[in-house]
This record gives C-alpha cells, sequence and structure tokens, in this order.
C-alpha cells in the first residue's frame, strides 16, 4: 500500500498546483497595443500600413475618369467628360441614390483616419528618437491631411475627428462641421506635414516627404481657393484668395527648392509617355507612384484594362478631348476650318507629340506589328496607350510592371500657373517657367503665352471663362494629366458639372460601307454599316450603326455619336455625394446633402 | 440429449434456437430453447462428431463442434451466450466512464463496428455519415485529405466559434478521426444533450463524439488480415455540348444578346478571336470532320482553331484505383496483453495527368499490464501519416475547376501541330499535362498516452489517471511553374508564376486527467460517484515561406529559388484549460435514476476576472416497465424507459484571443521603398466583460424494447437556447472607423427530434435466415432569438455587402428572394407589367420576350428589392431554406448460410439550394458566356419553345447583381433533398468446417459499393451536381463556384479478411 500512496500523492498534488499560472497563456505572433510604440521600427511599421492601404493603385487612377455602369465618384475621381465607357454611370442616369449606396458603394469608410489617429495618439513615446518621432508624424499628418482633402471633395461638410473613437464616444453622433473648418484644419496637418517630413527626397518615389507635402498643398490649396471662387451659393468667395496665394507660395517653395524638374531626354516623341511605361519611376519628376516589380511578381493590369472586351472598362477618349491637343507647331486645331470632318489618320497627324503618346495611332506598334485603334476594344476609335507596354502579351495577361504617377512635378508647374492666373499675378516669365516648360518638353515648338481666348473652348468647355491664359491652362492641365485622376476634381472645382452630360463622341465617319485604314498600314480596321455584311473582309471590325444607341451626326456620314438612348443628366447637388442612408439612420444628426 | 443456455451474466435465456448437426449433414435437427434456458433433442443420429449452434437476437452466434457420443449416451450441454451489441445489457461508452445502456438518463447513441467493417474508406467519418441520428457531418467534397466538421444536432451557434463542431475525443483525448484507422474502431457514442456532455464542460457545449479502438484480446494471440482494391469513378460527370461549333454558336448567342443584339463578341475569353467569318467557317469544318482542327490565319499568322474538345475527358482518368491493407494482431494473458495494428491505404489517379496520389500509413501499439492485484498501466500509442500529392495550374493559382470553366472552350485544343500547348491548354489541362506545378503535402500525428488504473477498495474506489501527448506536424509545398504555350508557328510565350512555398504548421497538445469512481449500495440503492480534473494545453506554431525564381522544375529546395521575392510569415496561438467535474448516479431497484453533472471550467480564452465558469445539469430516468403494474405486459414489452435532462454549458470552444486587442500585423500588398514590407495596424477593440457563450438543453426521450428485444426504439426530443453568443454589437455609426466590438449579444433557440428503431429477427428454416434493418430520422430548426439587427437588413440581395446578416426570429437558412411569374410572352406584356428596370436584363437594360418577369408582390407597380429590410424587403419574400431537414439513414442486413448482405442508405429529407452566380455547371453560358454549355441549358425560351426551363438565352445574366438570374428566385429554386446508397456489401465467410481445416478462424470474401446510387429531385434541371456537397474546394480557394471542387467518388471494392 506505501508505493499506492506516494503514487496517489504525486497526482494530487500534480493537479491541484496553481491553476491561474496555467491559464495564463498570451498570444505567440500578435503584440498587444503596450508594446506596439516601443521604438523607431514601430514607427515605420505603423506608416507602412498607412502606404498599404491609403493610396490609390494602378486601377484607382487610370479608371479614374470612368463614366461607365456602376461607377461612381470615388476618393480618387470616378468621373470624367473626356472618356466613353460601355454605358452611362448610375450616378448621372438617375439611377444612383443613397440607399444604393449603402449597398455598393465603400467610400464613408473611416477606417484608415482611425488608424491615423490611433497613431497620433500613441507615437509620442519619449524613448524613442526625437527626430524620428517629428518624421513619421510628419507622415501621419500628411496622410490625414490626404484623407480629410478627399473626403471633403466627395462630401463638402464633414465631421472632423483627430482622436480614435471609442464605442461610448458621443462624438460618434455629432453633426457634420462645416467646410471652413474642415479645410482649415487640413490645412494646418498639412502645414505640419510639411514642417516635419523627412528632409530627403526619396529615389523609390514610394513615400512621403516634405516635398510631397507641399505638393499635395499646393493641390488642396487649389481646389479649396478655385471651389470657393467658382461655388459662389458657399458664399466663401472673398475666402478663395488666400487659399490660391497658399497653392502658389506651396508650388513656389517647392520649384525654388530645384529637388524635381520635367524628365526629359531631348526625345519628345517619348519623354513623355516614358513617365508612364517604366518599372522604375523617372523620379527626378515623379514624386510619389504606385510601384510594380517583375521581380516581386506585383503587377497592375494596364493593358488588359484598355484592351479587353470583357475584363476591362475599355475607357476610349472623346473627340472633343483629342480635339483640344494643339498642333505641333503650338496652333490650335481647332483654328483649321471644317476641322471636325478630317478623317482619323489625318486629323492625328502634326499635332502635339504627346497625342500619339496617349492613344493607339500610327505609327505605334506592338512587338513590332501595327497596333491600330481597335473597336473591339474602343468605343470611340481614340483608344488610350498612355499606361499600355508594347508587349502584345500583356493584353491578355495581368503582368504590366509599369509605375503608376500619383504625384508628379507637372502638375505642381501646372497648380503654380493657374493658382497666380486665378489670382491676376501670372507674369510671362511665370507662364514661361510653368506651361511654357511643360510646352516645350512636350516638343511644341512655340510656347509663348496666347492673346486671344480659344473659341473652342468656350464653346465646348468653358463657357463662363474669357482669359484666354487661364482658358490655355486649363487645356494644358487636361492634356498633359489625362487619366491621371485629375479630370472629375477639375470638373467639381471649376463648377463645370454639366460638362458630364455631354454627348459622347467618337471619330469622323466619311462614309457608311466605306473600309477605313486608322493606322495606314495597308490593312483596313473598321467599316461601319447598317448590318453585318454576309462576306465580311478578315481583320475588319463592323460597327453597327442601329441609329438607337448608335448615330452618325449628319445621318450616313459624320461623328460618331454613341450611347443615344442612354440619358445622362448633371445636376448640381451632385457635386456632392450622398452619405449613405443607413449612416443617416445611425446617426440623424448626419444631416443628407440636399437633393438625395 | 438436453442442454442449458444462459447470458455471461447467468440470465437463462430462452427462445434461442439450437441448430445440431453431423459432420457428413446426414443428420440435422433444430430445436429452441424455453423459459428456462433449456433445449432437448430426443435422440441424435450416428455419424457423429456433432456440432451445435446457437443463435438468438442479440447474442453473439455460437459454434460448438467436435462433440462425439456413444449410442444411448445421455449428454448434458452447458452453454454460455456473449451478447452483441444493440441490446439494452450493452455498456455504453460516457463520458469519464462506461455505464449499462439500461441505465442511461442522457441522450446518448452508440454504434459499434458494423459500420466500418469491409468498407475501405479514406477515413472514419465517411462510414458515420448518417449512422447516428443528429450527428450531422459535412463534408466539403471528394478529395481523400477533406476534412469535415462534426455536427450534433444542427446550428450550434452563431457566434465565435460557431465554425466549430462537436468536441471529437478518441480515446478520451481530442483528436481528429481522419487520422484514425477505421479498422481499429470498436465504437463511436455521440453524448447529445447538456447532462451527457455536462462532464466535459465548455469543450462540449457542442456535444461530444467519442470514438474508442479495440483493447487487445486477452486469450491466445489472433491475427487478422484484411486487403481491398477498388474502383472509384465520380458520382455525377456532368453533362456538357462538346461540340465545338455549337458550343461557338451558342457562345456567340449569348454575348449578343448580352449586348441587346448590337454587339458581336470581339474574343472567346481574350484567348480565342472571334468574328462572324470564323463562325461559318468553324460550321464548314463542322460539316466536313477530315478539314485540320487547327489551321494558321494568313493574315494574323495565329492559330485558328476548329476542335471538338471534351476537356473534362483530358482532366480525368478513366477510373481512380484504391488499395488498402490492415492488419490486427492482438493477444496475450490476463497480466500482459497487446495488440498491434498496422494499415496502408492508398488511393490515386483522379487526374488523367500529373494525376494525384494519396498515400496514408497507421500503426498503433497498445498495451496493458497488470503489475499487480490492484493497480494496472495501459499504453496507446498511435502513429499515423499521410502524403498527397496533388497538381496545382501555375496561371492563376485557382482551382482547376475554376480555370477549366473559363479557358477551355470545346472549340480549342490541347495541343497545336508542331506539339506546342495552346493558350487555353496552358491555363489548364495543359498545366497538368507537363505536369510541373503541383503541391506536396503531408502530415505526422503522433500521440502517446500512458494510464494507471489503481484499484484502492476492490470492488467499491477505482483511480485513474492518464496523460497524453499529441504531436501533429503538417506540411504544405507547393511549386508553380510557368507554362510554355504558342498562338503562332514558332512563336512560343511564356506564362505563369514561378515560385516555391513553404507552409508548415505544427500542434503540440497535452492532456492530463485524473478521477475516482466510487461504488456503494444499500439494499435496492445504488450509488456511484465519479469525481476528477482536467488539464490541457495546446499550442500552434506556423511558418510560412514563399520564393520566387526556381531555375529547374525538377527539385523543389529553396537554393535553387533565385527570386527577389522571397515573404516568410510566421503565426501561432496557443490556449490551456483546466477543470474539474463530478457525476453522481443513483439508482433505485434500477427502477428510478437520477444523474447529477457538473463541471467547474477555467479557460485561458477569455479575461482573467471571467475564466472560470460552473456548469451544472441533472438527469432522471423512469423505467417503467419494471414497476408491478406493468407485470402484465411482459410477455411483449421488455423493457420502457422515460428520460428527461436538463443542463447548460459553457461555449469554451473559440479563438484563443477574442478578450485582447490585438494590433494587426501584416505584409504591404504595395510596394515602399522597392520591398513589400511588414506593417502593423490599429487593433480591433474589446468590448468590456466578454464572457462564456452558454447553450441551455432541455431533452425527453424515450428507449423503448419489445418482442423479445426484436425491436428497439429510441426517441428524443429537444430545445437548446443558446444565449450571449459573441457578434457584433449595436451597429455604430461608420466614422467609428473600426469594427463594431463583439460581446454577448446574440440569442439562438434551437429544437428538434431524432428516432431510432432496430428490428432483428430470424427466420427459422434449417438454415436460418438473419435479418435487420436499422431506421434514423433526425430534425432540427433554429431561430434567431435576439440579434443586434435594428433595421431589420437582409443578407443577400446585394452587390457588394458579404456581411452575414440575421435578424430577430429569423429561421435559419432561410433564402429571401423573388417570385417568378414566368416570361415575358410579348413587347405588350413587358410594357403592361411591373416596371422591371431594378432588374438588369442586358447592357442597356431592355427586357425583350422571354426575360424573366418577376411577381409584383408589394403591388407597388415596381420591382425592387425596397430598402432590403424585412420592413421593406421589396417584392421579395422567403422562397426557401437552405437547412438540411429530415436526416435520415436506413441499414438492412441480411444473412443466410454464411452469406451476408448489407446495405446503407443515407439522405436528406428536405433542403433548397439557390444556384449561386459562380454555379456553372447549372448556368452554363448564363454565366459567363464563354463558360461550359450544359447540355441542361439547351432547354431554353426560344419564340418556338416557350415554354423552355430556362429563360432567353443571354450571357453574364447569372454573373452580377441585379441580372435576372442573379437574383434568388422561386423558379430556379432547386430541392436539394436526396437518398443515395451509401454502402452495399456482400459476402461471404468460408464454413466453420472448412475453417476448422485450415487452421483458420474466420475467413470472408467481400464485395463493397459505396454511393452507388443517387436519388436527387435536384436532378431533373441540375443534373451535374452531387446534392450531398454543393460548396466548393476551400483548400484551394474558398470563394470558388459551387460545385467547382474534386468531385465526390462512387468505389466498387473487392476485399478478403483473414483472422487466425
Amino acid at each position: 500500500m506505501r508505493l499506492k500512496n506516494i503514487l496517489l500523492f504525486f497526482l494530487l498534488t500534480g493537479a491541484l498546483s496553481s491553476c491561474k499560472k496555467f491559464l495564463d497563456k498570451g498570444p505567440t505572433s500578435s503584440i498587444t497595443p503596450d508594446v506596439a510604440f516601443s521604438s523607431s521600427t514601430d514607427l515605420q511599421l505603423f506608416v507602412n500600413g498607412f502606404y498599404n492601404t491609403m493610396l490609390p493603385n494602378a486601377d484607382a487612377i487610370f479608371g479614374s475618369d470612368n463614366s461607365t455602369g456602376l461607377a461612381l465618384p470615388t476618393l480618387y475621381g470616378g468621373l470624367g467628360d473626356n472618356t466613353t465607357g460601355a454605358a452611362p454611370t448610375y450616378y448621372l442616369n438617375g439611377q444612383f441614390t443613397s440607399a444604393l449606396e449603402s449597398s455598393v458603394g465603400n467610400q464613408w469608410n473611416w477606417s484608415n483616419l482611425r488608424n491615423v489617429n490611433y497613431f497620433l495618439q500613441n507615437y509620442n513615446n519619449p524613448a524613442i528618437d526625437s527626430t524620428d518621432r517629428a518624421n513619421y508624424s510628419g507622415i501621419a499628418h500628411f496622410f490625414r491631411a490626404y484623407f480629410y482633402y478627399n473626403m471633403m471633395k466627395l462630401y463638402g461638410d464633414i465631421p472632423w475627428y483627430s482622436q480614435a473613437l471609442q464605442p461610448s464616444d458621443t462624438a460618434l453622433y455629432k453633426p457634420r462641421d462645416p467646410r471652413t473648418l474642415v479645410a482649415d484644419s487640413i490645412l494646418a496637418d498639412i502645414n505640419y506635414a510639411c514642417q516635419y517630413s523627412p528632409a530627403a527626397p526619396d529615389p523609390s518615389c514610394t513615400q512621403v516627404t516634405k516635398w510631397l507635402a507641399y505638393a499635395l498643398k499646393s493641390r488642396i490649396c487649389l481646389f479649396e481657393g478655385t471651389f470657393r471662387k467658382y461655388h459662389t451659393e458657399l458664399n466663401l468667395v472673398s475666402t478663395a484668395a488666400q487659399w490660391l496665394q497658399q497653392a502658389a507660395g506651396a508650388a513656389d517653395t517647392l520649384i525654388a527648392s530645384g529637388k524635381y524638374h520635367l524628365h526629359t531626354t531631348g526625345s519628345p516623341n517619348s519623354d513623355y509617355r516614358a513617365l508612364f511605361i517604366n518599372e522604375t519611376p523617372s523620379n527626378d519628376e515623379i514624386m510619389l507612384a504606385a510601384v510594380y516589380s517583375d521581380a516581386l511578381s506585383k503587377w497592375n493590369d494596364a493593358n488588359v484594362y484598355f484592351t479587353s472586351s470583357t475584363a476591362g472598362v475599355r475607357l476610349s477618349f472623346n473627340h472633343n478631348f483629342i480635339n483640344t491637343y494643339l498642333n505641333a507647331d503650338g496652333s490650335r486645331f481647332t483654328d483649321i476650318p471644317s476641322y471636325d470632318t478630317i478623317e482619323f489618320q489625318y486629323e492625328v497627324q502634326h499635332r502635339d507629340p504627346r497625342l500619339s503618346q496617349t492613344i493607339r495611332m500610327a505609327p505605334y506598334t506592338q512587338d513590332g506589328t501595327p497596333a491600330p485603334p481597335s473597336f473591339a476594344y474602343t468605343y470611340t476609335g481614340y483608344q488610350p496607350l498612355k499606361f499600355c507596354q508594347d508587349n502584345a502579351a500583356l493584353n491578355s495577361n495581368s503582368e504590366n510592371n509599369n509605375a503608376v504617377s500619383i504625384f508628379r512635378y507637372a502638375e505642381v508647374l501646372l497648380n503654380d500657373a493657374e493658382a497666380k492666373e486665378e489670382l491676376g499675378t501670372l507674369t510671362t516669365t511665370n507662364w514661361n517657367s510653368t506651361i511654357g516648360l511643360i510646352r516645350a518638353r512636350a516638343g511644341i515648338t512655340n510656347t509663348a503665352m496666347p492673346t486671344v481666348a480659344d473659341p473652342f473652348l468656350i464653346n465646348t468647355y468653358y463657357p463662363d471663362i474669357t482669359d484666354p491664359v487661364l482658358l490655355e491652362i486649363r487645356r494644358e492641365r487636361g492634356v498633359e494629366l489625362s487619366l491621371e485622376g485629375f479630370r472629375y476634381d477639375d470638373i467639381r472645382r471649376w463648377k463645370e458639372g454639366p460638362d458630364l452630360a455631354r454627348t459622347f463622341t467618337g471619330l469622323y465617319v466619311p462614309a457608311m460601307n466605306q473600309l477605313l485604314d486608322l493606322n495606314q498600314d495597308g490593312k483596313p480596321d473598321v467599316c461601319f454599316v447598317t448590318a453585318a455584311p454576309s462576306n465580311p473582309v478578315a481583320g475588319v471590325f463592323y460597327f453597327t450603326i442601329d441609329n438607337v444607341t448608335s448615330k452618325l451626326s449628319n445621318g450616313t456620314s459624320g461623328t460618331l455619336l454613341l450611347q443615344q438612348n442612354s440619358p445622362r443628366t448633371w445636376s448640381d447637388y451632385k457635386y456632392y455625394y450622398p452619405i449613405p442612408l443607413t449612416e443617416i439612420q445611425l446617426n440623424p444628426n448626419l444631416v443628407q446633402n440636399p437633393g438625395w | 440429449m438436453r442442454g442449458i443456455v444462459q447470458s455471461e451474466q447467468g440470465e437463462l435465456l430462452s427462445g434461442v434456437t439450437v441448430m445440431v448437426e453431423n459432420q457428413d449433414k446426414s443428420f440435422t435437427r433444430t430445436a429452441q430453447s424455453d423459459d428456462k434456458g433449456i433445449f432437448v433433442f430426443p435422440s441424435l443420429g450416428k455419424n457423429g462428431p456433432f456440432s451445435f449452434t446457437f443463435t438468438v437476437v442479440g447474442y453473439e452466434k455460437k459454434v460448438l463442434s467436435g462433440y462425439v457420443y456413444a449410442n444411448g449416451e445421455i449428454i448434458t450441454l452447458s452453454v454460455k451466450l456473449h451478447q452483441t451489441d444493440k441490446s439494452l445489457g450493452d455498456v455504453v461508452v460516457v463520458g469519464y466512464g462506461t455505464e449499462k445502456r439500461a441505465n442511461l438518463t442522457g441522450a446518448v447513441d452508440q454504434i459499434g463496428t458494423e459500420y466500418f467493417d469491409n468498407r475501405p474508406l479514406p477515413s472514419i467519418t465517411r462510414g458515420l455519415e448518417g449512422a447516428i441520428p443528429n450527428l450531422n457531418i459535412i463534408v466539403t467534397d471528394g478529395k481523400p485529405t477533406a476534412t469535415a466538421t462534426y455536427n450534433v444536432r444542427g446550428i450550434t451557434s452563431i457566434g465565435a466559434g460557431s465554425t466549430q463542431g462537436a468536441l471529437v475525443l478518441i480515446d478520451n483525448v481530442p483528436g481528429d478521426p481522419t487520422t484514425l484507422n477505421p479498422a481499429d474502431v470498436a465504437s463511436v457514442t455521440v453524448l447529445k444533450d447538456a447532462a451527457s456532455a455536462a462532464i466535459y464542460g465548455s469543450r462540449g457545449a457542442f456535444g461530444v463524439v467519442l470514438i474508442t479502438t479495440k483493447n487487445p484480446a486477452k486469450d491466445k494471440i489472433t491475427v487478422t488480415y484484411d486487403a481491398s482494391y477498388s474502383v472509384n469513378d465520380r458520382t455525377v460527370k456532368p453533362k456538357l455540348v462538346t461540340n465545338g461549333y455549337e458550343f461557338v454558336n451558342y457562345f456567340d448567342s449569348a454575348y449578343y444578346a448580352s449586348r441587346d443584339y448590337l454587339l458581336q463578341p470581339p474574343t472567346i475569353n481574350s484567348t480565342l478571336p472571334f468574328s462572324l467569318p470564323y463562325l461559318d467557317s468553324l460550321k464548314i469544318h463542322n460539316e466536313n470532320p477530315k478539314l485540320p482542327q487547327v489551321t494558321v490565319n494568313s493574315q494574323t499568322g495565329n492559330y485558328n482553331y476548329y476542335g471538338n474538345t471534351d476537356w473534362f475527358k483530358l482532366l480525368y482518368a478513366d477510373y481512380v484505383p484504391q488499395t488498402q491493407h490492415s492488419i490486427n494482431v492482438s493477444g496475450g494473458s490476463e497480466k500482459i496483453n497487446f495488440l498491434v495494428s498496422g494499415r496502408y491505404f492508398n488511393q490515386g489517379g483522379l487526374f488523367r495527368y500529373n494525376a494525384d496520389n494519396f498515400n496514408r500509413y497507421n500503426l498503433r501499439f497498445k498495451g496493458f499490464i497488470k503489475v499487480n492485484s490492484w493497480l494496472s498501466i495501459n499504453t496507446n500509442t498511435d502513429f499515423s501519416t499521410y502524403d498527397y500529392k496533388y497538381p496545382l495550374t501555375a496561371n492563376s493559382g485557382s482551382s482547376i475547376w475554376e480555370t477549366i470553366s473559363s479557358s477551355t472552350q470545346p472549340v480549342a485544343v490541347l495541343k497545336n501541330p508542331d506539339g506546342t500547348l495552346t493558350q487555353n491548354a496552358a491555363a489548364s489541362v495543359g498545366d497538368f499535362y507537363l505536369g510541373k506545378s503541383y503541391s506536396k503535402s503531408g502530415q505526422v500525428f503522433i500521440r502517446n498516452t500512458l494510464a494507471l488504473t489503481a484499484t484502492v477498495i476492490p470492488n467499491k474506489l477505482v483511480i485513474n489517471g492518464d496523460f497524453s501527448y499529441l504531436n501533429t506536424n503538417t506540411v504544405d509545398n507547393r511549386q508553380y511553374f510557368p507554362v510554355p504555350f504558342s498562338n503562332s508557328p514558332g512563336v512560343i510565350t511564356v506564362s505563369g508564376t514561378n515560385e516555391l512555398s513553404y507552409n508548415d504548421s505544427t500542434e503540440t497538445y497535452l492532456a492530463a486527467n485524473l478521477y475516482g469512481e466510487y461504488h456503494q449500495s444499500f439494499g435496492r440503492h445504488h450509488l456511484k460517484f465519479t469525481v476528477g480534473g482536467n488539464l490541457e494545453s495546446d499550442l500552434l506554431k506556423k511558418l510560412m515561406i514563399t520564393k520566387n525564381g526556381l531555375i529547374t522544375d525538377q527539385l523543389q529546395d529553396f537554393n535553387l529559388a533565385t527570386g527577389s521575392n522571397t515573404v516568410v510569415s510566421g503565426g501561432g496561438s496557443q490556449w490551456s484549460t483546466i477543470g474539474v467535474f463530478y457525476r453522481a448516479n443513483y439508482s433505485y431497484s434500477d427502477k428510478y435514476l437520477l444523474e447529477l453533472d457538473g463541471r467547474y471550467d477555467g479557460s485561458s480564452k477569455f479575461p482573467t476576472s471571467q475564466q472560470f465558469g460552473f456548469f451544472p445539469s441533472a438527469s432522471a430516468g423512469w423505467r417503467i416497465s419494471r414497476e408491478d403494474f406493468m407485470q402484465g405486459t411482459k410477455s411483449w414489452l421488455d423493457d420502457w424507459k422515460l428520460r428527461a435532462s436538463y443542463g447548460s454549458l459553457g461555449n469554451g470552444q473559440i479563438a484563443p484571443y477574442l478578450y485582447l486587442p490585438i494590433v494587426v500585423s501584416g505584409v504591404n500588398s504595395v510596394l515602399v521603398n522597392g520591398v513589400q514590407p511588414n506593417h502593423l495596424y490599429q487593433p480591433n477593440v474589446i468590448p468590456n466583460g466578454l464572457t462564456w457563450e452558454k447553450s441551455t438543453t432541455l431533452d425527453y426521450g424515450t428507449d423503448i424494447e419489445l418482442l423479445r428485444r426484436r425491436l428497439v426504439a429510441n426517441l428524443d426530443w429537444y430545445d437548446r437556447r443558446n444565449t450571449g453568443m459573441i457578434t457584433p454589437g449595436e451597429p455604430l455609426p461608420g466614422v467609428f472607423g473600426a469594427a463594431v466590438p463583439s460581446g454577448n449579444n446574440a440569442n439562438l433557440k434551437t429544437e428538434g427530434w431524432e428516432i431510432s428503431l432496430n428490428w432483428n429477427d430470424q427466420i427459422k428454416m434449417r438454415k436460418p435466415i438473419t435479418y435487420g434493418i436499422r431506421v434514423t430520422v433526425s430534425d432540427n430548426i433554429s431561430y434567431i432569438t435576439k440579434f443586434n439587427n435594428p433595421t431589420g437588413t437582409l443578407t443577400g440581395v446585394s452587390a457588394v455587402s458579404t456581411t452575414t446578416n440575421y435578424y430577430k426570429g429569423e429561421r435559419l437558412g432561410d433564402i429571401w428572394g423573388f417570385v417568378t411569374q414566368g416570361f415575358y410572352a410579348s413587347q405588350q406584356d413587358i410594357a403592361s407589367s411591373a416596371n422591371p428596370s431594378f432588374v438588369n436584363y442586358s447592357q442597356e437594360n431592355i427586357p425583350l420576350p422571354g426575360d424573366i418577369k418577376f411577381k409584383d408582390l408589394n403591388h407597388d407597380g415596381v420591382i425592387n428589392n425596397g430598402a432590403n429590410t424585412i420592413y421593406n424587403p421589396g417584392d421579395q419574400k422567403i422562397i426557401g431554406n437552405t437547412s438540411p431537414r429530415y436526416a435520415f439513414g436506413i441499414t438492412p442486413s441480411v444473412g443466410w448460410n454464411n452469406i451476408f448482405l448489407s446495405a446503407f442508405i443515407q439522405g436528406i429529407g428536405h433542403r433548397e439550394w439557390s444556384p449561386t452566380a459562380e454555379a456553372d455547371f447549372f448556368w452554363g453560358q448564363y454565366n459567363r458566356p464563354y463558360a461550359f454549355l450544359p447540355v441542361s441549358t439547351l432547354d431554353h425560351w426560344t419564340p418556338a419553345n416557350p415554354n423552355g426551363y430556362f429563360p432567353r438565352y443571354r450571357g453574364y445574366e447569372a454573373l452580377s447583381f441585379p441580372r435576372e438570374l442573379n437574383l434568388p428566385q422561386t423558379r430556379y429554386l432547386q430541392n436539394a433533398a436526396y437518398a443515395r446508397l451509401k454502402n452495399m456489401t456482400v459476402g461471404y465467410s468460408l464454413p466453420a468446417s472448412t475453417l476448422q481445416r485450415m487452421h483458420l478462424i474466420n475467413v470472408r470474401f467481400y464485395f463493397t459499393g459505396q454511393n452507388l446510387w443517387t436519388y436527387s429531385p435536384m436532378h431533373k434541371h441540375a443534373p451535374n451536381y452531387d446534392p450531398e456537397v454543393l460548396g466548393s474546394d476551400p483548400q484551394v480557394d474558398p470563394s470558388g463556384g459551387a460545385g467547382n471542387d474534386y468531385p465526390m467518388l462512387k468505389t466498387y471494392t473487392l476485399g478478403m479478411n483473414l483472422t487466425f
């Protein structure tokens, strides 16, 4: 029995030993907040999280002028008057409501802000090097400014939060703060970012620096200044100038630093496009980009986006926009008599060299084979190639490696010129050091400041603008920054919303049933017909003019008019996006934007 | 000649059939034992020796042979028969002990080996389906490594840990049944109600399944060898159109219709160009089969294809072979005995190229040493390992079934004339053909239990202690190698990922138990106490490495992966529980039974202040048949018991760190400074006072044995309430910026019942026919009784939202959808019907005759989903329910003269299925027009066939919200009930006399068929689906389409069983 007793003793004591300690099993592979802010590395890790979720990717950038299907305004754009998609967007055809936004939209998303605020509440650990703390807090302020700038563009008035909220906070249910408070707070944040962000330019074009903060500041202040100037209903016109001065000041600081310049190798026929199709971003001009890499198998789908009939959106440029490209000598294309009845293959010749780097036209080739615009993919004939690489295999494999610019120096020059012209302070010297430089890099021979207003721009785009310089600045902005995510913002701040309801226009069709060779390679590409022929010519796309959805402006010839039976309307309430209905239900203090 | 028959307990047995025969079988007589167990043969013939065979229901057949007797000699035989399973005298395994079935008061069901014998199963899971009522086994696909969820009595929780199934214990230690050798299993017990599971406390909230393995034999050494060879085939073979011209023609119609008959397709899913001239030449090729299938387009220089390829024929092998060998050696003495068992199982070759191959090896050693009169030691060592090679596709990493649905049109072919792969093939079967992308996975599982049993006071107090160690290491190595293909002669393109990945997870689990059992009787009062403690701890560690740039496809080693994209990630978790438990049984005269159980449990998964919980339960039984007033029924009623139980359990089966704010870490998906760095993200927000979910069960049951135990019936009805399920709290405004904290917020109510009926009898003949049938039926329904959804927003009909919304009063599984009124008959019909502009019919949204007309349920003149809430559902209503109802199992068996025949039919009595967007085998080109063309979709509306099943032929209708077929609706709701012949076995055992000559104990040959026959009403319109698995392949891509997964197999097996 002694052995039995000893055995029992051990079994019992073993079982009854401290339970509490036995149950103390913390996480083995993740950390808790108390240890998350203990070193500079931790701060870097949080900042990496901002880069991960708070910047647009390639699709969001070149799809920013989307105008099709379910597409809606997003943080990074989302609508455009210069491009055509498959069908008019819900936003314009009347189907979109704040209830629908509750189920299909995802813009009212505040988790990135809470993440930044959480960081700003915790980063200031005295044990961490003070320069690092300052740098990282500068970057965090950059992202908070960027977040609120995008939200303010969408919604107008929005609640301002500088703290990570808790479920019990009454601030969750507060009304919206006025635009003026939000804008001032954004300005304070971006000023902080300009002061404290790292001063050295980032050669990889993927990190926030002081200089990037100045670029964002010029973008924000130009937006706010022009928005207040043209949206007179806000009664803030008198405050517009101070914002425009801030915009010009930020741009001037950046220009004066000499850290960036326009990328050029003296080859105007390829310099512009090199900014958009290379794996390594040109860091002399590009300040921030969505970067991709073959080595890391990180790819975008630019070619598929523009050259797939099923996968991509197939955005195509409208004829009106193509008309805004100058001639190579700096004269206006639309000054040519009967400019609007020139066939495609002729109208694209002798133009601003950026045109041949923006759309498919002769002599563009892929893998050495002529690649004409294909109506299998384009609606209008003006098929973008700005971001497409020249390897035909990419048209079906989403393996593009090109960096897609988010901020580049050319925009800063455009911001500078526009802010100064809006203020009435633009000098010839200013023109030459901004728009003049951009046109010279593009290869336009005469870059002199204009003196006569362009009637085409006034009639087609900006009926209320008479200032010839301002019109030219707007032209330049459209051409230089096409498909880079600026167009909808520009329309909003210039109060040119009705532009979005304009008819989608394609190329000029000289006659029905005529084979057209768009790139003059000897092989016909497209033919406009009323019904597909019984013995078609191989390689020709037969485009059916049904006179319901598509028409020609003169009946059997003329400009191709698209989506004729799809109504699109603009009303000024659409300058502001609706708050999702479910959010209004959760917090009735969030009064809906009028009209929705 | 006379004899007496009794049970091993000494009970005299009546009604036993005794057959006597001599050696040359010239003399045969049968007799029955009377109510004193006595049987008499007036005389025996000549030509002995004689053999006696004793058979009776509920007891094992016994044969006594070699009796020689002199003429006139009077012999007397005394025989003891051994009870089989399925009887009230049976001993049932319960938590921390065993109990006589007669004394059970909880809802407990047990089955023996009959469900596993003679069935070559990859794992016992496949044998358990339908065998026990309300033990619901959910298999996801037919893959040999497929895991299954064990569920007891329906939806257990919608809160934290709802994906956890029942607690499965193998020889008292939690384990994965897939690691088990089916031949080792002795019994499977299910503890269904709270009272039975209470002794497992927080681990048993969702029911407990106890699997016990066979114990060593205590007499002479016995060897059992079992071998089988099987041939498998798919249960369902999709019927698809493989004629290239027909396919392209329908593709063109579908695409053209989706673009309002304005735009012809430019390509067939971007790889194959399309044009009307091409369609014409395809027609010419179709009429002249001698024309080449591949030509070169003179204008583009690219290949043109005119194939008629059956891609599934290229994908699947004609049949799948399967082999099994198992051996069991057992024996010893009263003091020391042992059992060694081993098994090899191989299944290979589902695919024609780069076929998958599965090997599993099992080894078990059980030893027993009786050290002295009061102490014995047991060891139980289990070793199991598998390796599985599985082909992958390098192009997308998606499963072959997804790529095959989008990339393999019949018009394309596998290879070009120069032997290179086509682009279509490269994205799918061609990758298999080259065989360079595959996964090699494997698992090593080791378990050891050391147990002591000390009889402290003989027949009164026994103390048991055991300690177990389990280690499971699972590894998955994946290699993706780019695939070359050619679109024009001499031009080779290479596409796809080049990557090697290594995925390792190791789980270490320790458990210790110490418990004692004390018996005491005072006259007719019997008392039994079980008291003990339990400790468990678990540690999981993960490692994943991915690197690109393999320089060879021959060797899998990171030294040969030269790329710069290296991703290393870790992970893991740990938890522990500690508990003390008790069980007190009281019985009075074996008539009134009472049991009290309880457990005080602590878990590391809760905050310190909430770590412990106490979960008591009680149950009682009344054996009416023992009452004096029931004496008159003795002749036909053997036993009748009423039972009731009530108890509550805590749910500790949740993720380990729900109560801790965890700073989220991860790898950036975007590049920063040339790399994809790691990042940290704000922690989740945790509510105060998070505590246990509770489930409280009330159970009423009865057990009846009738007609000399020929008929045994068990019935149970139960009501289970889950309270405080961990679900998201009150919705917060979006400006909160984080997920709504989850708390103890939701309640659920489940009602259900289960019945099992057993009939066993024999037809008395010279050689009696024994037969039996077991029928089980079970059902349950669950309702949400509390949930935070004040707006009543519905899940389902929504474009982006994927979150699951419940609402108070919801019956789980309900499908909200529209009512299909029919097809539009004419333009006039469209104009005069409710405005359908919410529904999307085409690119320009122009409905035409033949498109679906929905019913305007709320008579507002508009078809829409209102606010998509229960208060304003628009024209939606509840059109069906996905929950499986009336699950049944029928198990008939017949035996005669060493021949036996048994079958097992399993099924679901009622269930609905609304085909999802990606159900390609149902929608065909109504989904993506370049996907399959199922023969079943050819029955569609045309002006000549206005009553076709499917609407006007249009592509993309099922793909995206709110297209006309993407909306759940009555017309396309499928009745997914089914009945399936899971198993049918015919066997023959050699007769005893032959065996004796060969010095063998038993030799048996058998033929088994599994999944041989299936009936389902859904096969009328969805013939391409197996109703048992309507999910997707979770191992490859959980978001994949329904039906796009490893097919279920039907199996034909020939086997032999040898015991000596």
